[in-house]
């Protein structure tokens, strides 16, 4: 389904209800009515063409956002992702690592393997937790100060050399190794979580809601690296071309 | 059910991307991983960072860049190429593939050319050696899972147990292979775990 401005927001996410997260990141939560994505939009000050890119490359995973809806400003884009990461280290995390601290109180603490699990989890949110301050601590800034300084180049024709040095290229490889730990992390769950407590029905629950929020997680953090590869590095990639040429 | 094999398709045309997803489905083990339409930048690379165990292309959609790009990926070992080939394929493009899908082949045909060029074992563990086999880590598996969880190299491995670089990184691969574990951190979750090697040898 090509998500447009014409349908009901709520017609889509009755499609597609894990666009409710994606939602929430442009200020919009449940209950907002009847409106078409348009009148929603409009309402609320959001730039339709960024929602809409937004919402289809979430949605469908062959969708290819056209050049003429890359015309927003980097900065909408990067608003967007911190705030995903936000939803990731302050809701995702704390929530999978609550259902570990569950099952290990169920299991009565002396299970070996749980504890493995927990810490081998704790070691992947710090290495998260670390790329994603990368981002925001690096990247984000670096692409911020590019769109500004190519504002003040088409000014006054001013170029800062500092600028020049660095490439979005260089962060594009980045999100190997984070990925292989979070499919690893459901293997171990999948094949090899023991089953010791007193109350198994409870037990089992509860590892089906981890593994769930696992999966949920993944497929988050894949719609996300899709949308900095298909739209903010494009996008970045296209402006460094403009700044370095024809100085 | 050994790991699952990765799967990327390169194809442009919508509805040959969808066929061949529609084929990947059905066949347990395989997973498809990512698409691409062959007109990405650096494509080369980015096809070999996914670490992918089966590439399916289609020449057209790569257009002139296919010679370059199929002569790389030959060079990678461990990634079987499959390419998506017409009836009216000229020589030179279709005698790159050892193995290739055909255009014109119906839905049995085809599942049978994929599951022979992924490996029968990846798809159905038919014969009952390999079922067992693919279950359990060899003695010798378990010895080079031991040092690999010490944080040794490939080469200190390697020379460690008398054997060359190569028969190390392969013993490393079916290693992941059989448990569905990646990275080394979650080996050695797994080796603790099952008391391999004990907490106080880890460094």
């Amino acid at each position: 389904m090509l998500i447009v401005g014409e349908m009901k927001l709520a017609d889509v996410i009755h499609h597609d209800y894990n666009l409710v997260p994606v939602i929430n990141r442009f200020d919009i939560s449940l209950g907002f009515g009847d409106g078409t994505i348009k009148e929603i939009c409009e309402e609320r000050n959001v730039n339709i063409e960024f929602f809409l890119s937004i919402l289809n490359t979430f949605h469908d995973v062959q969708y290819f956002p056209k050049d003429y809806l890359k015309s927003f400003p980097v900065s909408l884009i990067i608003n967007y992702l911190r705030k995903a990461h936000s939803y990731y280290s302050d809701e995702k995390i704390p929530e999978i690592k609550l259902l570990i601290s569950k099952l290990i109180r169920l299991s009565g603490k002396k299970n070996k393997t749980l504890n493995l699990i927990s810490n081998f989890f704790n070691d992947y949110c710090k290495e998260f937790a670390t790329h994603l301050m990368r981002e925001e601590t690096v990247v984000y800034p670096y692409i911020l100060s590019l769109e500004k300084a190519l504002a003040e180049k088409n000014e006054n024709g001013i170029v800062d050399t500092e600028l020049m040095k660095y490439s979005i290229t260089t962060y594009e490889a980045d999100h190997e190794d984070v990925e292989e730990k979070l499919f690893d992390m459901k293997s171990l769950i999948i094949k090899y979580l023991p089953l010791e407590s007193s109350d198994n029905l409870m037990f089992e629950e509860i590892s089906y809601s981890l593994l769930r929020e696992l999966f949920v997680l993944e497929k988050e953090l894949n719609e996300h690296s899709r949308i900095e590869d298909l739209i903010l590095v494009p996008k970045v990639e296209g402006m460094e071309k403009h700044y370095k040429s024809d100085r | 059910m050994g790991a699952l094999m990765n799967i990327i398709l390169v194809e442009n045309n919508f509805l040959l991307r969808s066929g061949i997803e529609g084929l990947i489905i059905e066949l347990p083990g395989l997973l498809l991983k990512e698409v691409f339409d062959g007109k990405e930048k650096n494509l080369c690379r980015k096809l070999i960072n996914k670490k992918p165990d089966v590439i399916i292309i289609n020449p057209n959609a790569l257009g002139d860049n296919f010679i370059s790009i199929i002569s790389k990926l030959q060079e990678e070992a461990g990634i079987i190429l499959i390419g998506l080939l017409g009836n009216d394929c000229p020589e030179n493009i279709s005698s790159r593939f050892k193995n290739h899908l055909p255009l014109e082949g119906n839905k049995h045909l085809l599942l049978e050319k994929l599951r022979d060029a992924c490996g029968k074992d990846a798809v159905y563990p038919t014969n009952k050696k390999t079922q067992a086999g693919s279950r359990l880590l060899s003695v010798r598996e378990i010895d080079i899972l031991r040092e690999v969880v010490k944080g040794l190299t490939n080469q200190e491995i390697a020379d460690k147990l008398f054997l060359s670089i190569h028969t190390v990184m392969t013993h490393r691969k079916n290693i992941s292979k059989k448990l569905s574990i990646k990275t080394v951190s979650g080996l050695m979750v797994y080796a603790l775990m099952n008391n391999i090697v004990d907490i106080n040898e880890m460094g």
